[in-house]
């Protein structure tokens, strides 16, 4: 059935300002600013402030199916990502793990791109470009470890996932060799005790 | 941006199909996701469609589905017809009325007050583009 209005309200910390004009949310702060197109949602975008001066974000949905009204929340969730991103950035850190071949990893292009060498032995080179506003560094302190940063929750966490992927064994049992680059933490920039 | 105008007990809305086309009506019942009840106070309480309705700004304070005496009281208070002959969207529709009920006649004078119009509107204008 329809309901006749599902709407859902969240609340925007200050030091970061939002514009919204026709389903295109865009958020700056502190560490840069971010854009996000929501056009392909069928939703209504306000920014108000309510009775205690607050500013709020508030999204509805007149005469949504389930489907639409699920979405107001991953929308919400969206922009949630787009402010943290933009006062604390986003910091994945992945793991080497091999069991007999060291995985050889520099880091070229001014932090922009990894290139992994030896991986199982291989006389491969796999080199991986980092998305926008990415940057990666080898971790000092930490054997083996490599740390992506930046603002976009989307980029970074889809630059991890080319990394992994680029390491993937082939045409052997994947649950004897268990070699690759893995995420071993997801987490901000900016940690607030 | 966020809407304004509401179904609501008490909304005036304005037929725009079928064979009230053109009535202010007072929203007093709400049926169902699709349907509404109205009422006028010339006309007897019926359902029709929310596609049929334009919702205007005005709105009159009734409780649910009240007498048709109370109804016209309230659209009294409310002032319903002067505020809607006062608002532009009113207007408008009161002149395309009347220029719908023109005969031949009514026609022609139209023509000849337009034409004086333009003529005059013409002749500030030459003043203008010669002192530019």
């Amino acid at each position: 059935m329809k309901n006749i209005l599902s709407s859902e309200t969240m609340n925007i910390p200050d030091g970061v300002s939002i514009k919204v004009h026709a389903k295109v949310i865009e958020v700056e702060g502190p560490r840069g600013s971010l854009v996000r197109d929501f056009k392909h949602l069928n939703l209504d975008f306000d920014l108000i402030t309510d009775d205690n001066g607050k500013r709020k974000l508030k999204i509805d949905a007149w005469f949504g199916s389930r489907k639409t009204s699920a979405a107001i929340r991953t929308a919400l969730s969206h922009v949630e990502n787009l402010i943290t991103g933009v006062t604390k950035g986003y910091r994945y850190k992945m793991r080497f793990v091999y069991a007999h071949f060291p995985i050889n990893a520099s880091i070229t292009n001014n932090n922009k791109s990894i290139e992994i060498r030896n991986f199982l032995g291989e006389k491969k080179v796999r080199k991986v470009d980092m998305l926008e506003g990415v940057s990666v560094l080898r971790s000092e302190k930490v054997k083996d470890e490599v740390v992506l940063d930046g603002n976009d929750i989307e980029l970074v966490s889809r630059s991890c996932a080319l990394i992994n992927q680029k390491c993937h064994v082939k045409n052997k049992d994947i649950r004897k060799f268990l070699d690759g680059i893995y995420v071993s933490e997801k987490g901000t920039i900016l940690v607030d005790e | 941006m966020p809407f304004k105008r509401f179904v609501e007990i008490g909304r005036v809305a304005l037929i725009n199909y079928g064979k009230d086309y053109g009535r202010l009506v007072v929203i007093v019942d709400v049926i169902d996701q699709t349907r509404a009840l109205v009422d006028a106070p010339d006309m007897v309480r019926s359902q029709i469609n929310f596609k049929r309705l334009s919702l205007t700004d005005i709105k009159v304070d009734i409780k649910r589905v009240p007498k048709k005496k109370d109804l016209v009281k309230a659209m009294e208070d409310a002032d319903v017809k002067n505020k809607w002959e006062k608002s532009s969207w009113g207007r408008k529709l009161i002149v395309k009325k009347r220029r719908a009920s023109l005969n031949d006649f009514d026609r022609f004078k139209l023509m000849l007050a337009k034409i004086k119009r333009a003529a005059v509107v013409r002749q500030e204008l030459a003043k203008l583009k010669k002192t530019a």
